[in-house]
C-alpha cells in the first residue's frame, strides 16, 4: 500500500503525510534491506508510534478504507476490501455468540470453515468452552482476542491493528504475537503504546507527531538512536 | 377484527418506509439535514388530530386526491394512522442509528462485507431497537382516535374501531361497555406483545463491561 499527501481535518491537528509505504517483503522496504526480524522471518510488521491524540488511528482508518482523507492519494496496489481488516481497541462484537462472532467474515465470503483452524483460534484465544456464550457478556480481554482470531480466520493480506492486545493478560499476547511473526501472509500494522511490544514484534516503525509522521525507520535503530526531538520526548519515559 | 386489520397494516407500512429512511437519515451528510431532523422530530410529537385534518383535506371531493373515494373509508383510516406513525418510527431507528450505525458500518468494512450485506447488518445489529420502534408505532396506531374518527367518521361497521367505539359509548354513558372494550384492547396489546417477544427471539444480554 502507498499512500500520497494525505490530508485530514480532525479534533486538534491536521493529518497531514506526505508519503507512506507498507510493503510485505523485508528486501523491498523504503528503509532498507537489512532485516531486523527474530529468527530471520522475511516479512514486514509495522509499528505506529505517538503520543495520544497524534492521529495515529486517524492514519490507520485511513489506510483501511473506514474513514476518507479530506485529500490525497491511497494505492491499494490490488488488494480489495476483502483482503483488508483492522482491529479497534474496542472492538465491535455482533450481538451474536462467540462462534457466530466468528464465522461471520467466512459466512459473507460463502466460505466453509476449516474445523482444525477454528479449534485451533479458538483455544489459541481461550474461548474454546465459550463458543455458545453471548459474545457481548465476554470480558474485555476476551473480546479483543475473539476480535482478533475473527480477523486472523480469513487469512487478511493486510492487517490493522489498533492497540488489540490493551487488554489481554501477557500469557495471550505472547501468543498472538507469536501468531502475528509466523504469519508471513499477512503484512501487520500495529498501534501501540507498550513500546517493549514494538521492539519485540515490529521490524519498521512509524513515529508520528502532530499529524505528521516526524521519523521513520528500522525499530532497532530508531528506538535506540533516536535523532529528533519529538522522539527522544516521547522515548524519555520507556 | 378491523382495529387489528387498521394497526398491523398502518404500521407494516410505516415501518416499510420509516426504518430505512430513518437509517439513511443517520447516514446521509446533507445541507439542511439538522432541518429535516428537526421537522422529523415535530411531526413525532404532531397532534392527530391535526394529521387527521390534513388527510382529511387531502382526500375531500374537492382535494388533491378526492378522485380516490377514500374519505370515510378503511383506506383513510390507514392512511392517517401511516402518516402519524411514521415519523415516530423512523425517529426512534434515527436515533439508534446514531449511537450504533457508524460503528456497525466501521465493522462492515473491516470484514469486508458488501453493500447489501452491510444493510443487512444494520438490521440485524439494530433489531431489538426496530423492534422496539415498531412497537411504539404499533401502540400509537391502536391507541389513536382523532385522527381516524375525522377521516373515518366512526361509520358503524365501515370504519367504526374499538376506540372511536370506547368515545362513542362513553358519550352515551355507557360506561361498562366502554371499560369492557378497553380491557380487551389492553389484552390485545398484550397478546400481540407476547408473540413479539417469540418472534424477536434474540435475548437481551446486558454488558458486563459497563
Amino acid at each position: 500500500m502507498k499512500i500520497s499527501n494525505i490530508k485530514k481535518e480532525y479534533d486538534k491537528f491536521a493529518l497531514n503525510i506526505k508519503s507512506l509505504e507498507i510493503t510485505n517483503s523485508v528486501q523491498n522496504t523504503i528503509v532498507g534491506a537489512t532485516s531486523c526480524c527474530p529468527n530471520n522471518e522475511q516479512h514486514n510488521i509495522y509499528g505506529i508510534i505517538g503520543a495520544n491524540g497524534c492521529g495515529k488511528t486517524t492514519l490507520m482508518k485511513i489506510m483501511a478504507g473506514i474513514i476518507k482523507p479530506d485529500r490525497g492519494t491511497i494505492d491499494n496496489e490490488g488488494l480489495t476490501s476483502r483482503d483488508i481488516t483492522m482491529i479497534f481497541r474496542k472492538p465491535y462484537l455482533l450481538h451474536d455468540t462467540v462462534l457466530k462472532n466468528l464465522l461471520y467474515p467466512l459466512k459473507i465470503r460463502n466460505i466453509k470453515p476449516d474445523n482444525n483452524e477454528i479449534e485451533m483460534l479458538l483455544n489459541m484465544a481461550g474461548l474454546e468452552n465459550l463458543t455458545n456464550k453471548y459474545a457481548l457478556t465476554l470480558s474485555g480481554g476476551e473480546q479483543q482476542k475473539l476480535a482478533m482470531i475473527r480477523a486472523f480466520i480469513f487469512k487478511p493480506k493486510l492487517a490493522f491493528i489498533d492497540e488489540g492486545f490493551s487488554n489481554m493478560d501477557i500469557e495471550s499476547v505472547a501468543l498472538f504475537e507469536q501468531y502475528i511473526q509466523k504469519t508471513k501472509d499477512t503484512t501487520w500494522v500495529l498501534i501501540s503504546h507498550q513500546i517493549s511490544a514494538i521492539k519485540r514484534i515490529c521490524t519498521n516503525i512509524f513515529f508520528m507527531s502532530k499529524g505528521e509522521i516526524k521519523a521513520k525507520g528500522e525499530t532497532i535503530e530508531l528506538l535506540n538512536n533516536p535523532q529528533i526531538k519529538e522522539l527522544k520526548e516521547y522515548l524519555q519515559y520507556m | 377484527m378491523l382495529t387489528l386489520q387498521m394497526t398491523l397494516l398502518s404500521t407494516a407500512m410505516s415501518c416499510v418506509i420509516g426504518i430505512p429512511l430513518g437509517l439513511l437519515l443517520d447516514k446521509a451528510r446533507f445541507p439542511g439535514k439538522r432541518i429535516v431532523v428537526l421537522i422529523n422530530r415535530t411531526l413525532m410529537a404532531a397532534p392527530p388530530v391535526v394529521i387527521g385534518l390534513v388527510v382529511y383535506l387531502i382526500l375531500m371531493r374537492n382535494g388533491p386526491l378526492g378522485f380516490l373515494g377514500w374519505l370515510f373509508t378503511f383506506e383513510a383510516m390507514v392512511l392517517a394512522q401511516t402518516i402519524l406513525i411514521t415519523p415516530i418510527i423512523c425517529g426512534i431507528v434515527y436515533t439508534a442509528s446514531q449511537r450504533s450505525a457508524s460503528n456497525i458500518r466501521a465493522f462492515a468494512i473491516t470484514m469486508g462485507a458488501s453493500r447489501l450485506q452491510t444493510q443487512f447488518l444494520l438490521i440485524k445489529e439494530l433489531s431489538n431497537e426496530i423492534y422496539f420502534a415498531a412497537i411504539v408505532g404499533f401502540g400509537r396506531a391502536m391507541s389513536e382516535v382523532g385522527a381516524i374518527m375525522i377521516v373515518g367518521g366512526n361509520i358503524r361497521y365501515h370504519t367504526r374501531v374499538m376506540t372511536t367505539t370506547i368515545a362513542l359509548l362513553r358519550n352515551r354513558g355507557e360506561i361498562n361497555q366502554a371499560i369492557f372494550l378497553g380491557a380487551v384492547l389492553m389484552i390485545i396489546a398484550l397478546i400481540i406483545q407476547v408473540i413479539g417477544g417469540f418472534l424477536k427471539r434474540r435475548e437481551e444480554r446486558t454488558d458486563e463491561n459497563i
